[in-house]
C-alpha cells in the first residue's frame, strides 16, 4: 500500500520517515539457524547451521563450528555428518531408507542440543520439463513436473545458474608488472562464466487443483538486456517434495521476509520450523529438516533461441601512445589495452576500452569452463 | 381556539364560587394607584359584592392607577382596559369574567336548555385538555414565566399524579430540544428525547416547572396540575450579553442517569476542540473521550473499551455508516454544519441498539429551521463547505441541506513531478426533511452521500462511497406511549479500476447494501415505572469481491467471491424502574435472531479438524431464500444507579452483545480496502459482555463533575487471521481466520467543567486488551497460544481538552494528548536462509511503537455579537501538533545495502498550521 504513504505526502506534505533504532532489538539472543534437506537418495547432504545476527551488525554471516550432526533413524541407525568448510556439515551419500523416519540432531559446542521431529524419507517426483517464454519484459524459466500417485502436492525448489559472458573487444595484451605484452593461447580473456544461485524461496503446491501437476510454475525471471542470455545460459534445478507443515513453513518465511512492512501490509508472524532445543525448550530454532531424495535437471537457453535480446555493453574505444606513463594512466583509469593500432602518421598507439568490455574476470566472471558447458 | 375559549367558559359554569359576600354597595369609589389587575380584582372583591373569573395568563403587566367616585363597575373597567385587548362580562350574579379577545356572553340563547327540567350538563368536561402550547405557538407568543398555565381537567379536590407530556421547542427556529432537563422542584424530573417530548409525572397541584436546555434560556413556569395533560413550550435561545458570564448549575445528568458509560456532546462542544485542518471533526473529538483510542492519526476508526474498529456501531441519523472517513481519515465523513449532537454508549448500550460488540456512536443531524432561511459557509485550506436550512412551509416543514466538497488538486501542484498526475477528491451531501403532520405526529426523512476519489499518480483509481437514505415517522399515541418507525436504506461500495491499458483493465469492487426497518415504543406508565420495546429488522446483502476486465479485450480472468445474504432482526424491551429519587434500575433484554440466508455454495469442515481445504467433508448448494445457518440468542442490559445525594451516584451495569457482522483486516486502521464478512455456518457470530461500575461526584454546585468508572470484558468468537492470510477474493475465508477470544479491562477517570470561562475536561485511561487464540491447529496458534496485546493495546492515555474564552468574542482552545505507542511486532534480528538475508520477527505485538504525544492550538475568533445582522462571520486559527513532535504511525524496516534498517513513518512531523473562515447568515 505505497499509495498510503503517498497520500499522507499529499495530504500534508509533512509526511517524514526518520531512522528508528529501538534498544531493545539491537541485543537479542543469537539463535541456531538450520538449513538445508536430508537427500534421502545416494547424492550428498549438506546441512548448514548458522546463527542469527544483530540487525545493526555489519559483521557477515558466521558459520556455527564444531557442532556434532548426527541423522538418527527409527530403526536405530545413526549416520553423522562431518563439518567441511564455515558451518557447512555434509555427507557424501546418505542413502536413507525410504518411508523410514528419522530425524536430526545437533550439539552445539556452547552445550546445547537441539533435536527435529521425525521426518520419513519419501521419494521426490522427477522434474518433468524445464522451459521459458519470452515477453517485452524479459524471460521467465518454469519449472513443470507432476505425481501421478498425487501423493506430493507440495514442492521446494532451489537453483544453480551459470552463465557465459563475453567480452565486447578480444584482448591480445596484457599488462604485467608494467610491461604490455602480448597474450598467448591459453591466456584468453574475453570468455567467462558466471554463477549464482536463488535467494528466494520457490515453492509451488497443487493442494487446490484435481490431479498433483506442477504446469509452468516460475522460477526466476531474467529481465530484458540482462547478461545471463546474452550468450547461453544454464539453470539446475534441484526439486523436494514436502510435507504440508514444511510448506507452510517456508511460506511464512516468504511472507515474512520477502515482503517488508509499509503501513498497510499484513503483520509478521513467527516461524515456527520442526526443530526444537532440548535443553532449552524456550529457545527459538529456524530451520524445517526434510528428508527426501533430491531430483535435479539440467536447463540450457541460448540467445539465438530468443527474440532479439538487447544485451548492450557501453564500450567507447580509445587510444593512447605507446609510453609508460600513458599505460599506466590508463591502467589506473580502469582502462585496459586490448590492440594496437597504426595511425596514418606517426608511432604505433595501443587501442584501450574499459576494462570491462576487454577482460571478463573484470565483469565477476571466472575463466573455468564448467564441466557441463 | 374555539375549544379553548369554551373551556374556559365551562371552568366558569362549573366553577363553585364561595359566593358569601355580605351586602355591600356596589358603586366603586376609591384611588387604586399602581396596583396589578389581580390586586386590582381582589380589592374590588372585597369592597363589593363583585367576584372576578379570569385567567391570570391573560392578564398583562397592566397597571391600574384610576381614582373612582361612585361610579358603577362596569365604567371603572372600561377605564381600566382601555389599552387592553382584555374585555368583560358582568352577568346577573355580580360575576365578573374577564376575558381577552372574545367576550362571554352571560346569557345563554333562549331554549339552549333541555325542556322537561334535565338538569344534565350540556357538556362532559372529562376530555378537556389545555394545549398552551399550540395555543401560544400559533399567536407567535413565547411562553411567560409569569403566567399560570392550567394542566388538565379543573377539579375540586386535588389527589394522585398526572402525567405532563409535550414538546419543548426552540422559539427562534421550531426545532425541538432535545437532552433537556425538565423537572419540577428538583424532586421529579426528565429529560427530552430525540424528538424534543417529555413525559414528567407529579402530584397534582401547583409547580414550578424549570427547563434547562444547553445554550436555552433557563426558563420557569407555573403550574397548576389537575390531572393528565399536555404542555408544548417553546424556549429562547440564550443571547448572552457582553460581559456576562452564564454558569448553568444545576447539570445533574451524569448524576441522575442510570445508564453509565455515556458520552454526549453536542456541536458547540465539537467545535471547541482543535482538528487537523480546522474543520471541527466529530470523529477526532470522539477520540479524546476516555476509553476511546485511534491507533493512529491516519484512521478514524477508533477503539472502544478494548473493541475493534469493526465492532463499533456508527450511525447517522440512524443510518449505518461503513466508513466514516474522507481520505483514510483524514477528514470525517460527517459535515459539522448539520449536525447537532452525538452520543457515545460505551457501556450501557440501550437494549433498542444491537449489533456491535464495543459501542454505539448515535450521530444526529439538526433540524432545518421552521421560521426563516438561514444557512453558513465555511472556507478552508483544503475543504469547503456550505449548509442552508429553512422551512419549506412555516412551522410544518423544514428542510436542511449540507455540502462537502475538496480542492486538494492545487495541493498536488507543489508536489515533486512524480506524484504530477495525482488526482484526490472528496464529496459529501446531507439533507434532512422534518414535516410536522400535526401535534402528535411528524415525519422526518434524512439523506446522506459521501463520495470519495483518488489516485496518485498511477492510473489506478480508489473510489468508496457511503449512501444513506431513513424515513422516521414519530407519534404520540397519547401521554404514555411515544413511537418512532423508521426505514432505510445504507449502502457502503468501494472500487478500484484501471482503465487507461485495455489489455490488463479491470475493476474490483466490493459492496454491502442493507435495507432495515424498526419500531421503537416509550410506554410511561408512571414516575416510577416506563417501558421501551421495539423491534427491528436488518436484510444484508454483501458482495464480497468482484474482479472483472473492464475491457472486452481485457486479459483479466473474472473472479467473483459468491453474493451473500442475511437477515438480521431482534426485539427488545427495557424496563425502567425508579422507586424512589435515589435508586434507579433499568433492565432490558433484547432477543437478536441472524438468518444466514441462500443462494450461498457452503463448505462444511471436519469437526475437531483445522479449517482447511483438506478437511472439507462436504459441500452443499443452497436455493435463493433458503435459510441455510441460524443463530439467536438473547442479550442482557442491566444497570443500576444509586444516588447518595443530589450531587453523589454510584452506578454499575452489565451488558451482553453478539455480532453478526465482521470487518476483516489484519491491518490496525481501517483501509479502504477492508471488506466485512456475515456470519455463516463456519463463522460463528461475536459474543461479549462487559461488567462496569462507577462513581460519578459533582463538586462546586454540580459545575465540577467527576467519575471513576471502571469495566471487565470478555470477548469470543473475534476473528483474528492466520499468518498471511489472503483476505480480498478468497472463496473460503474460513480457511484463514482464527477463532480468538478476549478480555478487556480498565479504568477511566474523567475531571470534566462543562461550562463557564474556562471549561473543558482532563481524562485519563487505564485500559487494555488482550487476545488468544483457540485454533485447532497448534502450527497457527499466535504466541503458543497465550494470550497477547491487541494492536490497539495502549495502556496509558491522559488527555486534556481545554478552552478559555477570554471574551464573548475571542476564545483559546487547547488540546493535549499522551497515549502509549501502540504494539508492534519487531524484527529482532537477521540470519541468513535459502540465499537471502531475512528478518527474524519477535512474537505477535510484543513489542511498542514510542509513545504518542501532541498538542494543538487555536483562536476563535468571532465578529461582533448584535443578534441584528446580515451576516455573523468567525475565523478559526490555529496549529495541529504544535509540538512538531514526529508521533511515529507505524515503524518498517527495509533491507538496504546487506543492511536492515528501522524507520518510523509520521503522518504530521511537524506543526500544521491552519486557518478556517467560517459565514452565518
Amino acid at each position: 500500500m505505497n499509495i498510503f504513504i503517498i497520500c499522507m505526502v499529499v495530504f500534508t506534505g509533512f509526511a517524514c520517515r526518520e531512522v528508528y533504532k529501538p534498544t531493545i532489538i539491537s541485543s537479542p539472543d543469537s539463535y541456531l539457524v538450520i538449513e538445508g534437506v536430508l537427500n534421502a537418495g545416494t547424492g550428498p547432504t549438506s546441512i548448514r547451521l548458522t546463527r542469527t545476527f544483530k540487525l545493526d551488525d555489519t559483521a557477515r554471516l558466521k558459520g556455527e563450528l564444531n557442532a556434532q550432526v548426527l541423522v538418527e533413524g527409527k530403526d536405530n541407525t545413526t549416520r553423522q555428518l562431518t563439518m567441511s568448510t564455515d558451518g557447512f556439515y555434509n555427507s557424501p551419500g546418505l542413502n536413507l531408507a525410504l518411508n523410514q523416519e528419522y530425524r536430526l540432531r545437533i550439539k552445539t559446542t556452547n552445550g546445547k542440543e537441539y533435536l527435529s521431529d521425525y521426518v520419513a524419507a519419501r521419494k521426490t517426483p522427477a522434474i518433468d520439463s524445464l522451459g521459458f517464454r519470452q515477453d517485452d519484459k524479459g524471460v521467465q524459466v518454469y519449472v513443470n513436473t507432476h505425481d501421478d500417485s498425487g501423493n506430493t502436492r507440495y514442492y521446494l525448489w532451489d537453483y544453480d545458474e551459470t552463465w557465459e559472458i563475453r567480452t565486447y573487444y578480444y584482448s591480445n595484451y596484457k599488462y604485467v608488472n608494467g610491461q604490455v605484452i602480448p597474450r598467448g593461447p591459453g591466456d584468453d580473456v574475453s570468455t567467462c562464466w558466471k554463477y549464482s544461485s536463488s535467494s528466494n524461496i520457490l515453492l509451488g503446491s497443487s493442494a487446490s487443483l484435481q490431479s498433483d501437476i506442477i504446469y509452468r510454475a516460475p522460477l526466476t525471471f531474467i529481465g530484458n538486456g540482462s547478461e545471463k542470455v546474452a550468450v547461453r545460459y544454464s539453470i539446475l534445478l534441484r526439486q523436494y517434495a514436502l510435507d504440508k507443515s514444511g510448506y507452510e513453513f517456508y511460506e511464512m518465511m516468504k511472507k515474512n521476509t520477502e515482503s517488508l512492512g509499509t503501513i498497510f501490509d499484513a503483520q509478521p508472524s513467527e516461524i515456527k520450523g520442526n526443530i526444537h532445543c532440548t535443553s532449552d525448550p524456550g529457545e527459538l530454532v529456524i530451520g524445517y529438516i526434510s528428508a527426501v531424495v533430491v531430483e535435479e535437471k539440467r536447463f540450457f537457453i541460448s540467445s539465438g533461441e530468443l527474440h532479439r535480446w538487447n544485451f548492450s555493453q557501453d564500450c567507447p574505444k580509445y587510444d593512447i601512445p605507446n609510453n609508460t606513463d600513458s599505460i599506466q594512466a590508463a591502467y589506473s583509469g580502469g582502462l585496459s589495452i586490448f590492440a594496437q593500432f597504426f595511425p596514418p602518421a606517426g608511432a604505433m598507439r595501443y587501442d584501450v576500452a574499459p576494462i570491462s568490455c576487454v577482460e571478463c574476470t573484470a565483469r565477476g566472471g571466472s575463466l573455468l569452463r564448467p564441466a557441463y558447458w | 381556539m374555539k375549544i379553548f375559549l369554551f373551556t374556559i367558559f365551562l371552568f366558569i359554569l362549573f366553577a363553585v364560587s364561595a359566593n358569601a359576600q355580605d351586602k355591600k354597595d356596589n358603586l366603586i369609589s376609591g384611588s387604586f394607584e399602581n396596583l396589578s389587575l389581580v390586586e386590582f380584582f381582589q380589592k374590588l372583591e372585597s369592597q363589593t359584592t363583585f367576584f372576578f373569573y379570569y385567567n391570570e395568563a391573560h392578564l398583562d403587566s397592566t397597571r391600574v392607577n384610576i381614582t373612582a367616585q361612585n361610579e358603577p363597575l362596569q365604567t371603572v373597567l372600561e377605564k381600566v382596559f382601555r389599552n387592553t385587548n382584555l374585555l368583560f362580562s358582568i352577568d346577573s350574579e355580580n360575576k365578573v369574567y374577564i376575558t381577552k379577545g372574545l367576550k362571554v356572553v352571560t346569557t345563554l340563547p333562549a331554549g339552549f336548555f333541555q325542556p322537561a327540567g334535565d338538569i344534565k350538563p350540556a357538556y362532559s368536561v372529562k376530555d378537556s385538555i389545555i394545549d398552551y402550547g399550540l395555543e401560544s405557538r400559533k399567536k407567535g407568543v413565547v411562553t411567560s414565566e409569569s403566567k399560570l398555565y392550567e394542566i388538565g381537567t379543573k377539579t375540586n379536590t386535588l389527589k394522585g399524579n398526572a402525567i405532563i407530556t409535550g414538546t419543548i421547542r426552540n422559539a427562534t427556529t421550531g426545532e425541538p430540544l432535545i437532552n433537556t432537563s425538565v423537572f419540577i422542584n428538583n424532586n421529579y424530573s426528565t429529560i427530552t428525547n430525540a424528538y424534543g417530548n417529555y413525559s414528567l409525572t407529579v402530584p397534582a397541584g401547583k409547580h414550578t416547572l424549570n427547563i434547562l436546555g444547553i445554550g436555552m434560556k433557563d426558563t420557569k413556569l407555573q403550574l397548576a396540575v389537575y390531572s393528565d395533560g399536555k404542555l408544548d413550550i417553546d424556549i429562547r435561545e440564550q443571547v448572552t450579553t457582553l460581559k456576562e458570564v452564564i454558569v448553568s448549575s444545576r447539570k445533574l445528568i451524569n448524576i441522575n442517569r442510570v445508564q453509565m458509560g455515556i458520552e454526549r456532546l453536542s456541536i458547540d462542544n465539537i467545535r471547541r476542540i482543535p482538528s487537523v485542518f480546522g474543520e471541527a471533526d466529530v470523529l477526532r473529538v470522539i477520540t479524546s473521550l476516555p476509553g476511546v483510542k485511534t491507533v493512529g492519526e491516519a484512521s478514524t476508526g477508533f477503539n472502544v473499551r478494548g473493541g475493534s474498529a469493526d465492532q463499533n456501531l456508527i450511525l447517522f441519523n440512524d443510518a449505518t455508516i461503513y466508513n466514516p472517513s474522507h481520505f483514510f481519515g483524514m477528514f470525517s465523513a460527517f459535515n459539522p454544519e448539520v449536525i447537532k449532537d452525538l452520543e457515545l454508549y460505551k457501556s450501557s448500550i440501550p437494549a433498542r441498539f444491537g449489533g456491535r460488540l464495543a459501542s454505539v456512536l448515535d450521530i444526529n443531524s439538526r433540524e432545518g429551521n421552521k421560521k426563516k432561511i438561514t444557512g453558513s459557509a465555511g472556507i478552508g485550506l483544503i475543504t469547503s463547505r456550505v449548509h442552508l436550512e429553512g422551512p419549506i412551509s412555516k412551522d410544518k416543514t423544514s428542510f436542511i441541506f449540507g455540502g462537502r466538497s475538496t480542492y486538494a488538486n492545487w495541493l498536488m501542484g507543489l508536489l515533486p513531478a512524480e506524484y504530477e498526475n495525482s488526482k484526490a477528491s472528496f464529496q459529501d451531501v446531507n439533507l434532512g426533511i422534518s414535516h410536522r403532520i400535526d401535534s402528535t405526529n411528524n415525519l422526518y426523512f434524512s439523506g446522506y452521500f459521501s463520495n470519495d476519489r483518488f489516485a496518485l499518480n498511477s492510473d489506478t483509481t480508489y473510489a468508496y462511497s457511503n449512501r444513506n437514505l431513513t424515513i422516521k415517522w414519530t407519534r404520540s399515541f397519547n401521554n404514555r406511549l411515544n413511537a418512532a418507525f423508521i426505514v432505510g436504506f445504507d449502502q457502503y461500495k468501494y472500487k478500484v479500476f484501471r482503465e487507461s491499458d485495455k489489455e490488463t483493465a479491470f475493476t474490483l469492487r466490493f459492496g454491502i447494501t442493507q435495507l432495515h426497518a424498526k419500531m421503537d415504543f416509550v410506554y410511561y406508565l408512571n414516575q416510577k415505572h416506563s417501558l421501551d420495546f421495539g423491534a427491528s429488522s436488518i436484510r444484508y446483502k454483501l458482495e464480497p469481491g468482484a474482479y472483472e476486465p473492464l475491457d472486452k479485450n481485457s486479459l483479466i480472468t473474472p473472479d467473483i467471491v459468491e453474493t451473500e445474504q442475511a437477515l438480521e432482526s431482534g426485539a427488545y424491551l427495557t424496563h425502567r424502574y425508579s422507586p424512589n429519587n435515589k435508586l434507579s434500575i433499568s433492565s432490558g433484554v433484547r432477543f437478536s435472531l441472524f438468518n444466514y440466508l441462500g443462494p450461498q455454495e457452503v463448505n462444511y469442515y471436519a469437526p475437531g479438524l483445522p479449517v482447511t481445504s483438506a478437511n472439507v467433508i462436504d459441500t452443499k448448494e443452497y436455493e435463493k431464500g433458503k435459510f441455510i445457518q441460524n443463530y439467536y440468542g438473547p442479550e442482557y442490559r442491566f444497570s443500576i444507579r444509586y444516588a447518595f445525594t443530589t450531587s453523589f451516584s454510584i452506578k454499575t451495569a452489565y451488558n451482553t452483545q453478539r455480532q453478526y457482522i465482521h470487518m476483516l483486516s489484519n491491518t490496525t486502521a481501517i483501509a479502504p480496502t477492508d471488506i466485512w464478512k456475515l456470519s455463516d455456518p463456519n463463522i460463528k457470530p461475536q459474543q461479549g459482555d462487559q461488567l462496569s461500575f462507577g462513581l460519578y461526584k459533582n463538586f462546586k454546585s454540580n459545575t465540577i463533575e467527576t467519575s471513576v468508572e471502571v469495566y471487565y470484558k470478555r470477548i469470543k468468537d473475534y476473528l483474528d487471521y492466520k499468518p498471511g492470510a489472503k483476505l480480498l477474493l478468497n472463496h473460503t475465508i474460513e480457511t484463514d481466520v482464527i477463532n480468538t477470544k478476549g478480555k478487556a479491562y480498565g479504568v477511566e477517570l474523567l475531571i470534566k467543567k462543562p461550562g463557564g470561562k474556562v471549561n473543558g475536561w482532563i481524562s485519563y485511561t487505564y485500559s487494555r486488551i488482550f487476545l488468544q487464540t483457540n485454533a485447532q491447529d497448534p502450527d497457527i496458534q499466535v504466541n503458543r497460544g497465550e494470550f497477547y496485546p491487541a494492536n490497539y493495546d495502549k495502556p496509558h492515555d491522559v488527555t486534556l481538552a481545554g478552552n478559555f474564552r477570554v471574551n464573548h468574542r475571542f476564545s483559546v482552545s487547547l488540546n493535549s494528548t499522551y497515549s502509549t505507542g501502540r504494539p508492534i511486532t519487531l524484527p529482532i534480528g537477521r540470519y541468513y536462509y535459502a540465499g537471502s538475508e531475512r528478518v527474524l520477527y519477535s512474537d505477535r505485538n510484543a513489542h511498542r511503537i514510542p509513545d504518542y504525544i501532541r498538542t494543538d492550538f487555536s483562536l476563535n475568533i468571532d465578529g461582533n455579537h448584535k443578534v441584528n445582522q446580515k451576516t455573523h462571520n468567525s475565523w478559526t486559527i490555529g496549529v495541529y501538533n504544535m509540538l512538531g513532535r514526529k508521533n511515529p504511525y507505524s515503524v518498517y524496516f527495509t533491507s538496504q545495502n546487506g543492511l536492515v534498517n528501522g524507520y518510523k513513518l509520521s503522518i504530521f512531523g511537524n506543526m500544521l498550521p491552519f486557518v478556517n473562515f467560517n459565514i452565518r447568515f
